[in-house]
């Protein structure tokens, strides 16, 4: 049998639910807490704080020390279930099969069924990975043929989508690799075994005996010897979300960044049971009281861009009487959607709505769909991560960046500093701490022996050097 | 159609890029600046609702610095093909396609050497389409004759983005601008205009137009 599974897993999820309302570029260090009253510990801190020395673990008063006005509210698993309840429904319009496991803030997709559709599996995850961004989560995801495959190759940002490439990646992981209960790890460490596949070696019933069945169960789940049934999540029927704002906002306008987070979710979930709403209810918990905004449509939709559109205008007219601290949204009845399947890169629908339709459909007919694209930026601070193939019935949002080349090139390329005349720069660019592509560079702009001006970078890590990403032309 | 540059306006016949007519843009090499320099014009169309395509570009179009510069990315479509059969094929698709806007082909595999019936037949689509229809070719073919109804030769020096007029339907060829740069990118601005050279081939001065030391996506 030839699954795939995709892991979708939130190592930031409580510090996600926090900083989810600011928008990019609003950077406040900001931190939750955990460990009661008492004495509160920071369990996760955002790059800000992390740049002001702030560290989990750190008592919050200690922090304090460091980032004065740091803000450390404790954390809210019972908000962090209902969040990941909310991306399973979200994450069903890419698989029938999702399962969700709250305890590792982990949910898991059968995606063979959906390859047809989104392309391979590996495409896929990327995919989710920054779509989730978009929503303000910051996700690791990986590919596996079986589901512990699956999470283990999103802990180390890998794809593995068939067996061959798991058990090509299992020769030469280290131990830690292995999703293990840290006693189960020091206890293989001590027995002298630092590689996965030293341990794979070992005879089972050698390993259950000294080690306990718990490990081997794990390893036989991993790598496919024993079926590993994955409960079925259940789409809900209703939908209702709320965000907590880092910072008070005082004017209306101010408050379509983090909705519009809170529709994406939404409309995600929509797809994914191809249903739409027709009505839409907005509570803002402010300073002092509370205020609501209704949003009626005349017919049932899903279409986000659509929905932020309405929001938009509502929104010019509304005053808040005072500065708001927290959104919900709650979604009325899920009504059936009549509209033509808007599939990822849809089919074309009425000519008249779309005049581009026909030229697309005859140009994907002959070329494959992949040939024919729209684009599209995503909130990546990673240039080569900071845009997308678009789907036409896909908003092509983008935040426009001064001082960026059009041609951005398929792969930095390195290079020698030292052949290029150094025309502005440097702009420091840090992003990727939460997925394990973690990275700080420079850039600058240079021009070469003929004239051209190209997008020079010089990284620090993780793999220091110099490299060309694009071209100003 | 309206290029953004006034000067490059009043250098055209027609006041513009010519609508419904083929023009060739020869590069001394690719990412002279030929993108920027159609950038305001690809704003406005899309701007307007119009559609434009992209057939084979050289590499990815970076969506922050194109919508950064204007353009609604909603209104562009990029088309990647396989070889020189299916690049012309797509263009001409493209051109016929839908009525209005623009195309921009870098026609994979004919650069240096494309049939005139071939350029012809999307000089008949570009027409029947109404389209903006611009084909990027190599410096060296400027001796080839062509069916299009503009041909400049784009190259650039320290400061500014070098237009030569080749060949202009309704104007005498020979015409040089120069449209400041900045950071490689032509700057929409005023321009400033050097004394004309008759009739100068600069083409024929870049016999190392194929050395380019940048990577590319898949073209030959």
């Amino acid at each position: 049998m030839n699954e795939t599974w995709l892991a979708i897993e939130l190592p930031h999820l409580a510090l996600d639910l926090l900083t989810r309302g600011q928008p990019p570029g609003r950077d406040l260090p900001l931190a939750v807490s955990d460990g009661g009253t008492q004495r509160p510990l920071i369990h996760d801190a955002n790059p800000a704080a992390r740049r002001l020395g702030v560290r989990p673990g750190m008592a919050v008063s200690a922090a304090r020390g460091l980032a004065g006005a740091l803000q450390a509210p404790e954390r809210d698993p019972a908000a962090e279930a209902r969040a990941l309840e909310r991306l399973a429904a979200w994450s069903h319009q890419y698989s029938s099969l999702v399962s969700l496991h709250t305890a590792q803030n982990t949910l898991l997709l059968e995606s063979g069924g959906s390859e047809r559709l989104l392309g391979e599996s590996g495409a896929l995850a990327r995919r989710l990975a920054t779509e989730l961004l978009e929503l303000g989560y910051h996700a690791r995801t990986g590919t596996g043929p079986t589901p512990e495959a699956a999470r283990l190759a999103a802990r180390r940002g890998l794809e593995l989508p068939t067996r061959q490439a798991l058990e090509s990646a299992l020769r030469d992981l280290p131990l830690e690799a292995l999703l293990l209960a840290e006693d189960q790890r020091e206890a293989l460490e001590r027995m002298g075994f630092r590689r996965v596949r030293e341990v794979l070696r070992l005879p089972r019933k050698a390993l259950a005996r000294r080690l306990g069945t718990d490990l081997v169960s794990y390893l036989d789940r991993l790598t496919g010897a024993r079926p590993d049934p994955q409960r079925r999540w259940r789409l809900p029927e209703s939908w209702a979300g709320g965000l907590d704002l880092p910072a008070e906002v005082a004017s209306a306008q101010g408050l379509v960044f983090p909705l519009r987070r809170l529709l994406g979710e939404l409309c995600g979930a929509l797809r994914a049971c191809d249903r739409g709403v027709q009505a839409l209810a907005f509570r803002f918990v402010l300073r002092e009281g509370e205020t609501r905004l209704d949003l009626g449509l005349q017919q049932p939709s899903r279409d986000e861009a659509h929905l932020l559109q309405l929001l938009k205008e509502r929104l010019e007219r509304f005053r808040l009487p005072s500065p708001a601290r927290r959104l919900e949204l709650e979604a009325g009845t899920f009504l059936a959607f009549d509209a033509a399947p808007a599939g990822l890169f849809p089919d074309p629908g009425d000519p008249a709505s779309n005049p581009v339709a026909p030229l697309l459909e005859r140009l994907r007919a002959r070329l494959g769909d992949e040939a024919v694209t729209g684009l599209r930026g995503v909130e990546d601070h990673r240039p080569e991560y900071s845009w997308a193939r678009r789907g036409l019935d896909e908003p092509a949002r983008c935040q426009p960046l001064p001082h960026r080349p059009v041609w951005l090139f398929p792969q930095p390329k390195r290079c020698r500093i030292e052949d290029y005349r150094v025309l502005a720069g440097p702009e420091r660019i840090e992003s990727g701490w939460w997925d394990g592509h973690d990275c700080r560079r420079d850039y600058f702009v240079v021009r070469d022996r003929d004239g051209a001006t190209l997008w020079a970078y010089h990284e620090h890590k993780p793999r220091p050097g110099w490299y060309l990403q694009g071209l100003f032309g | 159609m309206p290029t953004g540059h006034a000067r490059l306006d009043r250098a055209l016949p027609g006041g513009g890029w010519p609508l419904g007519a083929l023009s060739e843009l020869l590069v001394a090499r690719d990412g002279v600046g030929e993108l920027s320099l159609l950038l305001p014009a690809l704003a406005r169309v899309a701007g307007e609702g119009g559609w434009a395509v992209f057939v084979d570009p050289p590499w990815t179009p970076y969506p922050p610095a194109i919508h950064g510069q204007g353009m609604d990315l909603s209104r562009l479509l990029v088309v990647r093909t396989r070889d020189a059969k299916e690049s012309l094929w797509a263009c001409e698709q493209a051109l016929r396609g839908v009525r209005g806007g623009v195309v921009l082909s870098w026609l994979r595999g004919q650069r240096h050497q494309a049939d005139f019936t071939h350029l012809r037949r999307l000089q008949l689509a570009a027409r029947s389409g109404r389209k903006g229809a611009f084909l990027f070719r190599a410096a060296g073919v400027a001796g080839q004759a062509t069916p299009a109804a503009l041909r400049l030769h784009l190259d650039a020096d320290e400061r500014a983005l070098r237009l030569t007029v080749l060949k202009a339907r309704g104007a005498r060829p020979g015409l040089e601008l120069r449209l400041p740069r900045q950071h490689g990118e032509v700057a929409a601005g005023p321009e400033t205009r050097l004394p004309e050279h008759g009739g100068a081939r600069p083409g024929a001065g870049h016999p190392g137009d194929e050395a380019r030391s940048l990577p590319r996506t898949g073209h030959a």
